[in-house]
């Protein structure tokens, strides 16, 4: 391993202090393979799992001095002290996280970005692609916790549906597709025509992550009915808390950060669907 | 080699510190010889996560006469123990550094050395003209940046336009002018000399190494960019020898240090290499803490080297 201070007791530290905790290691209390080479990894931080919002997200480092990049993962679902989040496994530190066992430990940074925006009273439709679903099981999980919002949820996968499992627990209504069906949008249609998209009385609004095409067609579709949109995006990420500037997405303000920034953004800022 | 930070020698970088061993560059005390490099520090992210006036000193993102939106995205890759990056100086620009960034850190107690990007010379001298009579501590002119098209590496490679842009820097400011070099040359102490001789007060070293990834799907480059610069601790021995090399033809020259630091020991090593000081960037990538845990690994680290700690507080180094 390389010098890095992988002693939990650095949050302690950092805390007392009045700073946010640094980096450090944590115990894998959990790993699953939801579907081929998708895993569910859960580890026990007390911190991230009091402090996290739903599509804030946290870097998970490997143990190979090779890959010192931190691997950013939107949070699934917290429960207890524990936190879970759900990756593909696309390249070689991927591969190298999907290979712990319960009982290892992880390096952590966390919990990064801003995350939506859920203080509204609302009936939120959580649209998600493939890997963008994760955070939104979260965002489920927490409206859940508040009786006088609902939870949509309308996900699109390649093929196995593997989050239902888990939004289920959460989200009031839920709704999902594949690629052998049709797309989200085609869904939402569908959805809309039956009126299933309604919850009693309550303003609908977006949240969505997952592919660029997706949003971008998530994000016309909700502008053409007029309902707010909140965007978690994706980039190419190096630090993930704001300081070296790799990540950045085109808005009307400019070039952001998407890690401080973001990752979520309102329709507007994007300068979608307008 | 030894692991300075094994958990049974575990430092909490939070509890107040008596600084020990203090340096010298260009005449200007640092109370320990470990400050940020350049464009891996944002005052505004990093000041979640520790003091920064505990370090040696900050240097800051690039600033240039206008606002630059920098390279499209993807920035980054990665390469085997290190990063590319091609964010092309995204940055504000001097007159928001001048309002925001630097009252801000000089507030909180920082060592400001203010780093100057330009795309041509008359780019750095309206830097440097605002900056002549700010509170920066120190400037220094990246003249070594490998991810614009103007400027930057095309004036550090260049002895003769290197020479230039100094001789119009050097009498705009009483500040202490630092030339931050790149490893992309043949030989670095033929800019390095050249930079001397044109006035700077000292010399950093090195900015990140030309270099390239491709997606083997799709054989086309990660990168938007295309190239970027290669940062972490691949670059270690690159930035060493850069500084050994030119503590050799130029004996008196304060040098800061640059590349693949990651710990107390590979400080130590650069300033066993000729160096004055180091500045850590890459590792503030891998952890936010990084340059302040190094700062106080090699503070311990030098309590066992006296000869090397004296002659660093007199503004030496150890060769």
């Amino acid at each position: 391993m390389t010098t890095f201070t992988p002693t939990y007791d650095v949050v302690a530290e950092a805390q007392a202090a009045g700073y946010f905790p640094p980096r450090h290691s944590v115990e894998i209390t959990g790993v699953r393979e939801l579907t081929d080479r998708v895993m569910r990894l859960t580890f026990r931080d007390p911190f991230i799992a009091s402090h996290a919002k739903p599509a804030q997200f946290v870097n998970l480092f490997t143990h190979d001095d090779f890959m010192l990049m931190p691997r950013p993962f939107g949070v699934s679902e917290v429960e207890g002290d524990e936190v879970s989040v759900i990756f593909a496994v696309i390249g070689h530190g991927t591969e190298q996280l999907a290979r712990l066992e319960p009982g290892d430990t992880v390096d952590v940074l966390g919990p990064l970005g801003r995350g939506f925006n859920l203080k509204e009273d609302a009936n939120y439709i959580l649209v998600g692609g493939g890997l963008g679903v994760p955070p939104l099981i979260y965002a489920a999980q927490k409206l859940a916790e508040n009786d006088a919002s609902f939870a949509t949820a309308v996900f699109g996968y390649r093929n196995d549906h593997f989050a239902e499992e888990y939004v289920s627990r959460y989200a009031d209504w839920s709704w999902s597709i594949d690629d052998a069906e049709g797309n989200v949008v085609d869904l939402l249609n569908k959805l809309e025509q039956g009126d299933d998209l309604k919850a009693y009385d309550r303003k609908p609004v977006i949240l969505s992550c997952g592919p660029l095409p997706m949003m971008k067609a998530v994000a016309a579709w909700s502008a053409e009915r007029d309902i707010p949109a909140q965007l978690s995006m994706e980039q190419r990420m190096g630090c993930g808390y704001g300081t070296c500037v790799l990540c950045t997405v085109d808005t009307v303000d400019g070039r952001l950060k998407v890690c401080s920034g973001g990752p979520v953004f309102t329709r507007e800022q994007l300068g979608w669907g307008e | 080699m030894i692991d300075s930070n094994q958990n049974d020698n575990h430092i909490n970088i939070y509890e107040p510190h008596e600084w020990k061993h203090s340096t010298k560059v260009a005449g200007v005390e640092w109370k320990n010889p470990v400050g940020t490099a350049s464009g891996t520090f944002q005052y505004a992210a990093v000041r979640w996560f520790y003091d920064v006036s505990q370090l040696g000193a900050v240097s800051t993102k690039g600033c240039s006469p206008v606002p630059w939106e920098g390279n499209p995205s993807p920035r980054t890759a990665e390469g085997p123990a290190s990063n590319l990056n091609a964010v092309g100086l995204q940055n504000p620009g001097v007159d928001h550094y001048l309002e925001d960034d630097l009252p801000k850190l000089k507030k909180a107690g920082a060592l400001v050395v203010a780093n100057v990007a330009g795309h041509c010379d008359d780019d750095y001298m309206q830097v440097v003209a605002k900056l002549a009579d700010s509170d920066a501590d120190m400037l220094e002119i990246n003249v070594s940046c490998p991810n614009v098209t103007h400027g930057g590496m095309s004036v550090g490679t260049d002895p003769v336009a290197l020479s230039s842009l100094m001789d119009k820097l050097r009498p705009m400011t009483d500040k202490p002018i630092i030339v931050k070099l790149t490893p992309n040359v043949t030989d670095i102490t033929v800019p390095a000399r050249a930079a001397v001789e044109h006035g700077a007060d000292a010399l950093s070293m090195i900015n990140t190494v030309l270099g390239m990834r491709l997606n083997i799907r799709t054989g086309e480059p990660i990168i938007a960019n295309k190239t970027g610069g290669v940062s972490g601790p691949a670059v270690l021995p690159i930035g060493i020898a850069a500084v050994y090399r030119t503590r050799t033809v130029l004996p008196d020259i304060p040098i800061i240090g640059i590349g693949g630091i990651d710990s107390g020991e590979k400080a130590l090593e650069y300033l066993y290499a000729g160096a004055n000081a180091v500045e850590v960037g890459a590792a503030a990538l891998f952890d936010p803490v990084a340059p302040l845990r190094i700062a106080r690994e090699l503070d311990d680290l030098l309590d066992s080297r006296p000869e090397l700690a004296a002659k660093l507080a007199a503004g030496n180094t150890w060769r």
